[in-house]
């Protein structure tokens, strides 16, 4: 086996990249199924695969490089180039695939078809690369994934496809000058020696590392270490001093001094910045305003705080020894949650009603001939932050040792949700009666206190992830 | 035998991780007062066991009582009195030292503030700086700084000068055996670093693959394996020497090193006697001892 395909091997052999080809499958289809259709030229329907290019870049360039990070990965002979071989192998064939779309564009004739073919794979090549450059010139890249689809969004809002379009098919020649040009830039640089030894034993948080907490923390301790001067952020006195001093009034033996030390734990840092929290109650606003106009979209509002605590830990597992025991432990897991999930449901409940004063003063606005009207949230949905925090502990609970599944399946809990406020927003409403509320509510904190007890008292609470 | 009562006593304890049986029907008693070093390779069930005794993992058989407590029931009590040094390095980040110091401290009585002086200005810890900006080696000295700050009866060191460079290590080393002064005070140490670990322990417990293959005095296994250099002076040694228990045997022209197990010097001597033949015993580093036990 060459070595070359041996490294084409990472494409298929984790598991967890599949769900990735399910999502750029899904995109692909539906840029060739518009193809299909045969839209009007300058519409911007036929650059889905080229644009696509660039998280496949990203994706193929990221794959190496997080080999290159493990120590002495390319230092046996030829392995450096492999990098390069394989990056390009990737390029072409997929930039190949996505160009053909353009065999049915409109009113092209055979030389021109040819060219603007070449054009469109020239343009893929370019996007392609761009990814590849991003994935090695920035340091946390692979966290730009999840925001590509927001970039496509973007881009489709300003028209950027229909640009994208016409400069392929206007000015193939200049497309496939710098197509081509940027190609022997990147066959040169991804050749540089130096390459592999810059990346070698450098933390790197990996392509599924993103929901590994631990990994991401050795990751970010070592990013610190190397400007620790620079950083300032720690609790203020004012928190130190109130959370040492509630603690402090309890006795050692007691309870309160450990729940206060887990709320210390667990806000210090967000009490500190609190000019950050005002910020983040700013841009809560300028979220409410935009979901206002989003019609029936808006109560994701009540749906998001699933989501915003997703990355908090309870301190139930932690190899950091304090005096407290599993008990102690189980009770300050409960305190944290019930703190978070009153504080989040006060939160929303507030921004919900801002809107309703909101509704009467917002003007309508038109953007590209669709008239957008505000409408207020619907405050009966404030218990869904109750119900759905503790919901998103459990899983945290219940799969810490199995963060990728972890993630996947708060995600689903949130994607259920968010369709089902949609679709059924209707339904729901008219569903919503205090027995449906409370029942919900029993469900899922008797869930939540029943694993978190078993956890707690009977699984082991050490150990990485 | 020991008449105290032991401060951890294990009795048949299994934990298995899936298929992997990280302890396999430990039985182990450890008493106040010694310096125990565990021993063994990765994997051979050093943490697993370590974390049995502070209950933050549980057996799934046996039985595991720290300080008259079931593990499980580890309450305030009894941590109160274990410190412990974990490799994974586990602190608040986002804290500066002191008051990462200051919090730890909230939680014991205890807490020695000179101590902790001593203890900053010997490691050169900078208090300002923010824990999750230290270096690897700093961040351990905290880790050391707040397990001991509040002077524990049984500290727990799994891997602890792993981070450390030579000199922050011969610091350690020195404040293990100061901490040991002082009565019934109790360390278990788990490192790869025999050489150092040799220099502190008075016990020492060797594992592989869940089991403990020795547990005794460390005194005792010096006793027990040695290394044995005859020489024949500049005569022929016999093709077949006569002693005992020999582990290991290394033979050129007229002279012979042998690695002996459990045969008592005297005898040794006596042997060497009657083939007329020049001898020199040598006790064998904890590396090569351990080596023995493990490939044994």
């Amino acid at each position: 086996m060459s070595i070359l395909t041996a490294n084409l091997k990472h494409l298929y052999q984790r598991r967890g990249i599949l769900l990735v080809y399910l999502a750029l499958g899904f995109i692909a289809f539906v840029s060739i199924a518009v193809s299909f259709k045969r839209p009007a030229a300058g519409q911007g329907r036929f650059i889905g695969l080229v644009v696509l290019a660039f998280a496949i870049g990203l994706i193929a360039a990221l794959l190496p490089i997080e080999i290159m990070t493990k120590s002495f990965s390319y230092c046996l002979p030829d392995h450096r180039k492999v990098v390069r071989r394989f990056i390009f192998w990737v390029g072409v064939v997929v930039n190949l695939f996505g160009s053909l779309l353009f065999i049915m564009y409109p009113d092209l004739h055979s030389g021109k078809l040819v060219l603007v073919v070449c054009s469109a794979f020239c343009a893929g090549l370019i996007f392609y690369w761009l990814g590849v450059g991003f994935a090695f010139g920035i340091s946390s890249s692979v966290s730009f994934i999840g925001y590509l689809p927001l970039v496509m969004i973007g881009g489709g809002f300003f028209g950027l496809h229909e640009i994208i379009e016409r400069t392929i098919v206007g000015n193939p020649f200049g497309v496939i000058l710098v197509g081509v040009l940027s190609s022997v830039l990147a066959w040169l640089w991804l050749g540089n020696e130096g390459l592999a030894r810059r990346h070698c034993a450098v933390p790197w948080v990996g392509f599924f590392d993103v929901w590994n907490r631990d990994k991401v923390q050795k990751y970010s301790q070592v990013r610190m270490a190397k400007k620790w001067d620079k950083l300032k952020q720690h609790p203020s006195p004012w928190v130190e001093t109130f959370f040492l001093g509630r603690m402090n009034r309890y006795d050692y033996l007691s309870d309160g001094r450990y729940i206060w030390g887990a709320l210390y734990k667990t806000f210090g840092i967000a009490l500190s910045t609190w000019k950050s929290a005002f910020l983040g109650v700013l841009s809560a606003f300028v979220i409410v305003c935009f979901l206002g106009y989003m019609g029936a979209g808006k109560n994701i509002l009540f749906i998001m705080p699933g989501m915003m605590v997703a990355p908090m830990r309870l301190q139930v597992y932690s190899s950091m020894l304090i005096s407290g025991g599993r008990n102690e432990r189980y009770r300050c897991a409960i305190t944290l949650v019930i703190t978070t999930a009153v504080l989040i449901t006060a939160m929303v409940t507030i921004i919900a009603a801002t809107s309703l004063p909101l509704a009467t003063i917002m003007p309508d606005i038109t953007l590209q001939g669709n008239t957008f009207t505000f409408h207020a949230m619907n405050i009966q949905l404030f218990f869904v932050p109750l119900l759905m925090i503790p919901i998103v502990f459990t899983i945290q609970l219940v799969f810490y040792r199995k963060p990728i599944l972890m993630m996947w399946l708060i995600m689903l809990v949130f994607t259920m949700l968010f369709v089902t406020s949609i679709f059924w927003h209707k339904q729901l409403v008219a569903g919503i009666n205090p027995m449906f509320i409370i029942g919900g509510l029993l469900l899922s904190w008797g869930t939540f206190l029943l694993v978190s007890r078993y956890i707690c008292m009977s699984r082991c609470l050490a150990g990485k992830v | 035998m020991n008449n105290e009562e032991p401060i951890v006593q294990m009795r048949k304890v299994c934990k298995r991780f899936g298929k992997i049986k990280a302890l396999d029907k430990i039985d182990l008693e450890i008493y106040a007062g010694r310096i125990i070093g565990l021993l063994g390779a990765n994997g051979a069930g050093k943490s697993t066991l370590l974390r049995n005794i502070i209950g933050l993992y549980l057996q799934d058989e046996g039985e595991c009582i720290t300080f008259g407590s079931e593990a499980k029931k580890l309450g305030p009590k009894e941590l109160g009195r274990i410190g412990y040094v974990h490799q994974e390095g586990e602190l608040l980040d986002w804290m500066t030292v002191e008051q990462l110091i200051r919090y730890v401290s909230a939680y014991y009585p205890n807490w020695n503030r000179d101590l902790e002086e001593k203890y900053v200005e010997d490691y050169e810890i900078s208090m300002k700086a923010r824990v999750g900006s230290l270096s690897p080696g700093q961040r351990q000295r905290l880790a050391i700084l707040v397990a001991i700050g509040f002077e524990p009866e049984l500290l727990i060191l799994d891997e602890p000068a792993a981070a450390l460079d030579p000199v922050a290590r011969a610091q350690f080393l020195d404040l293990l055996l100061q901490i040991i002064q002082a009565e019934n005070r109790t360390i278990i140490i788990s490192s790869h670093i025999l050489s150092d670990v040799e220099k502190v322990i008075d016990h020492a417990v060797i594992m592989k693959e869940g089991h403990i293959l020795l547990d005794c005095s460390f005194d005792e296994l010096r006793e027990r394996f040695c290394q044995v250099r005859i020489s024949a002076l500049g005569k022929e040694l016999p093709a077949e020497l006569p002693f005992e228990n020999v582990v290991h045997c290394k033979r050129s022209d007229g002279q012979a090193i042998l690695t002996v197990q459990d045969c008592p010097r005297e005898k040794l001597q006596e042997q060497a006697k009657s083939l007329d033949c020049w001898i020199e015993i040598e006790t064998l580093p904890l590396e090569e001892i351990y080596k023995i036990v493990v490939s044994s």
